[in-house]
């Protein structure tokens, strides 16, 4: 169970750090982060229909098609929230739940409420690691949400791209009087997280199962880890994640699952109030 | 004495911003607070004002102790005060920004109007009182934020770099203008950059650096203060002068 | 944001002729049940709820600037203690209805405490947190019928729902109407939007008056829960509770226009015709949520004071709106 926990969690991390990231660098809190997932999921789901194969060869080719979408929305985003008339936080907000809603809305109009998933070879399977046996898919999805978490790490902290972008999350002022065009930069890591939040979601729609609606769980599990981790600040994201899949096995062996949202809730409501800026205090 | 704040210490973090600060201010006066670029001085002022707390120290007001209050508490009791990077509430009229400030002295939303209007031609900014914010430009900014200051009545106003972004005959007008205020009983508390201005706006000058006040006398002796000059200019020019 | 130039000069004698429109839409309103069939009452009536609903988010949203991501909890909480009032205890309907206000604004109090000291985002995501939870607990709990709903005779007829939900949407109006655009309080709540902490510094009470309007904006989803409960006599943690209420009042307000008074009237309005001629051309569906989805990106885009907004500002020309639109997508 512990196991388990920590396998989802390693998922989940993914999801959380593109959407810290979002916010340290451009001050948006993306509403859409569920939908992203559900159209990741959808979009591997419906290459494996009309191509075959295994979903997991489509991973890079989803990370670019979603890398493409994220770039192309955001100069909307961008002009919503950089109107001098408004407050910007909230202008990004409501248009980023525009196209939650937008998203959510297209989903069911096209596919319905009808429940899918997509399986890939490692369905079913398991691994032993020493004297555990683990499902496949699942140890499948922890690894890769440690790859690409190492990958960001080593993209933010190595790489004179990722220096750039960790300024501008400091300090956007200065960053921008150094020469960064913030505006690029923001495109930049928007289209990565919308890449990154696109490719998790195939493998979320392999281990868990594919529906419109499935956006809320996923904002809410996002909004959790990040609001643990304190938002913008990308390491306390991995702690946070494995809280959270730790959390909710817990939760769902020992007290019943129909409670884990409302154990996850309180838990990230108490957060919120007692520590805002993340149980590390890291946050911005 | 209005005002006096007993060894203030006020840190962030791993930064002490304000180091054992006493200040004390006579009613009726106007003094000036200078120093290098982080300094505390507008640190002092928000502790003054409320919005941050000291972490030990006292700020006693008119004899009333203000330490930890809310900031529109203190408001109440009769501080006001200006930021340095004006805040008009955007959305509103010039006229609509000052009321705001009345609605702690008026009675009712007509008295509140006519005290703005009054307060508005002080500062003369009444030919844009149905202007709104947005549409005006810094000096007028500025000019707002004191009218704002003023609306709630202070017997103590802090002002906040008023001078900072005004072309040189703005700032004439604008010394003009804080002169004038002299004449209300109002006591001042003014932190500007500009030596001109402190020097003759000022009954005395208290000069902080790193958060302790390292000199505090008349405008004349302050800038034949060795200590001053050092602060401001560095070891090396003190020591060739 | 509605506080236009014209109001701060002294008040002028008001025109007979400047009421006429609101009279003949509150004539309107009042003679509707007796000359529309059934069908057109219920939709008048779902109309009037949303103009309510959205209005009332407006006091904290759009006034205030504190987007409350949870504001379909007190409706749901106002629908179930409503009926719970009065099948377990046998309380009258009224008494019902003030009971769930009253109760609503003390979660709101409740809930405001600690929540309203939070920034922009962090108090959207907090009571998106806490309208959830609400859910999966009316999701769980026995009492409140758990995932099967809660079951209410039915006992009044199709009028008389209709006249209850103008008049406590009117009393919606009234109050927003009096307490806001015409007074200190809605002064205030501008005046800590735009710009809080200046708004402190010369004697704005924020923490005492962003309670008082959550309160405030929470009593009346309170009553219009009760209301709608015994409407449709079956009441459900998805049906009162679920987040799509909440976007809707969200979306209303934007539409319609934040912060003034008429706007989310003007929102519900739309959003629900809207919705309803959609579904007659493609059947009922879930299409129309795509185009409200692409509503609001356009309002935050393009007219970010909303439906009302636009009326009051010049519109752009084609040549103007296609260099906002290459502006947009230059590099």
């Amino acid at each position: 169970m512990l196991i388990d926990g920590l396998l989802i969690g390693g998922l989940i991390i993914v999801v959380g750090i593109g959407f810290s990231l979002c916010f340290g660098v451009m001050h948006i809190v993306d509403f859409a982060v569920g939908e992203w997932v559900m159209l990741g999921a959808y979009t591997g789901y419906i290459m494996v229909r009309y191509f075959g194969y295994d979903p997991m060869i489509y991973l890079p080719i989803i990370f670019l098609i979603f890398c493409g979408v994220g770039w192309m929305i955001y100069p909307l985003i961008y002009r919503a929230v950089s109107g001098k008339r408004h407050n910007p936080v909230i202008m990004g907000l409501v248009f980023t739940f525009g196209l939650s809603i937008l998203a959510k809305g297209g989903a069911l109009s096209v596919w319905g409420y009808h429940i899918q998933s997509i399986t890939t070879w490692l369905s079913g399977k398991s691994i032993s690691i020493g004297v555990l046996t683990i499902p496949a898919l699942r140890f499948a999805g922890f690894v890769f949400g440690i790859l690409v978490t190492i990958l960001f790490m080593i993209f933010l902290y190595k790489t004179k791209f990722g220096i750039i972008i960790r300024a501008t999350a400091q300090d956007r002022d200065t960053a921008n009087l150094l020469g960064a065009d913030v505006r690029k930069i923001g495109g930049l890591v928007y289209s990565l997280y919308a890449g990154v939040t696109g490719m998790s979601g195939v493998l979320i729609g392999t281990l868990f199962s594919i529906h419109a609606a499935m956006g809320a769980k996923y904002c809410t599990l996002a909004f959790f880890v990040v609001v643990l981790a304190g938002m913008g600040y990308v390491p306390g994201v991995i702690i946070a994640a494995l809280v959270l899949g730790l959390l909710q096995s817990f939760v769902g062996v020992y007290i019943g699952g129909r409670y884990t949202l409302v154990a996850l809730f309180m838990v990230m409501y108490g957060v919120l109030l007692i520590t805002p800026k993340g149980i590390l205090r890291r946050g911005i | 004495m209005i005002l006096q704040s007993n060894d203030l210490v006020k840190s962030f973090g791993g930064v002490t911003a304000i180091n054992h600060l006493s200040l004390t201010v006579e009613k009726g006066t106007v003094l000036g607070i200078i120093g290098p670029n982080g300094s505390g001085k507008t640190t002092f002022f928000n502790l003054v004002n409320g919005v941050y707390t000291p972490d030990s120290g006292r700020v006693t007001f008119e004899g009333k102790n203000i330490t930890g209050l809310h900031p529109h508490r203190i408001a109440e009791l009769g501080i006001g005060r200006t930021f340095q990077i004006p805040a008009p509430f955007t959305k509103m009229t010039v006229l609509e920004n000052v009321m705001v400030s009345t609605f702690i002295r008026a009675s009712s939303l007509k008295e509140s109007r006519k005290m703005a209007w009054e307060i508005l031609e002080l500062v003369r900014l009444d030919d844009k009182g149905n202007t709104q914010v947005a549409n005006v430009t810094l000096e007028d900014r500025k000019r707002l934020e004191l009218a704002r200051a003023l609306g709630t009545k202070p017997s103590l106003l802090l002002l906040d770099e008023v001078m900072a972004g005004l072309t040189p005959s703005e700032v004439k007008a604008a010394i003009e203008l804080i002169r004038s205020l002299r004449t209300r009983e109002l006591t001042l508390i003014v932190v500007e950059h500009i030596m001109d201005v402190i020097l003759s706006l000022c009954d005395r000058i208290a000069v902080l650096d790193y958060g302790q006040k390292i000199a505090e006398d008349i405008p004349d002796q302050i800038v034949n203060n060795k200590e001053v000059i050092r602060a401001y200019l560095g070891e090396r020019y003190s020591a060739r002068h | 944001m509605e506080l236009q130039a014209s109001k701060a000069q002294a008040v002028p004698v008001p025109s007979v002729w400047r009421f006429t429109p609101l009279g003949l839409l509150l004539v309107i309103c009042l003679i509707l049940p007796w000359l529309a069939s059934p069908l057109w009452i219920r939709i008048a009536t779902e109309v009037l709820m949303w103009a309510g609903l959205a209005q009332s988010w407006n006091i904290i949203g759009g006034y205030t600037g504190y987007l409350c991501f949870g504001h379909g909890a007190f409706f749901g909480l106002g629908s179930y203690v409503t009926g719970l009032m009065m099948v377990k205890l046998g309380w009258p309907f009224g008494i019902g209805l003030l009971f769930s206000g009253i109760l609503a604004s003390l979660l709101a109090v409740i809930i405001g405490y600690p929540t309203l000291r939070l920034r922009g985002a962090y108090f959207a995501i907090a009571t998106w947190a806490f309208g959830e939870m609400v859910r999966q607990i009316a999701t769980i709990l026995d009492v409140t019928g758990g995932a099967f709903g809660l079951q209410l005779p039915s006992f009044l007829n199709l009028r008389y729902f209709y006249y209850v939900m103008l008049a406590v949407t009117g009393l919606t109006y009234l109050t927003t109407h009096f307490l806001l655009e015409r007074a200190r309080f809605g002064y205030k709540l501008l005046a800590i939007r735009e710009h809080e902490e200046a708004a402190e510094m010369v004697g704005v009470d924020t923490v005492s008056i962003k309670m008082k309007a959550f309160a405030l904006s929470a009593f009346f989803p309170g009553v219009l829960g009760g209301i709608y409960a015994y409407w449709v006599t079956y009441i459900h943690p998805d049906s009162v509770l679920g987040a799509q209420l909440t976007d809707f009042m969200v979306v209303m307000a934007f539409l319609g226009g934040i912060g003034s008074l008429w706007g989310p009237f003007l929102g519900a309005v739309v959003v629900q015709l809207l919705q309803r001629i959609l579904w007659l051309f493609w059947g009922e569906g879930t299409f129309y949520l795509v185009i409200i989805g692409v509503a609001i990106c356009a309002v935050v885009l393009f007219i970010p004071n909303g439906l009302i907004g636009l009326m009051e500002s010049r519109f752009l020309s084609p040549r103007e709106a296609v260099s906002q639109l290459r502006k947009t997508f230059k590099w």
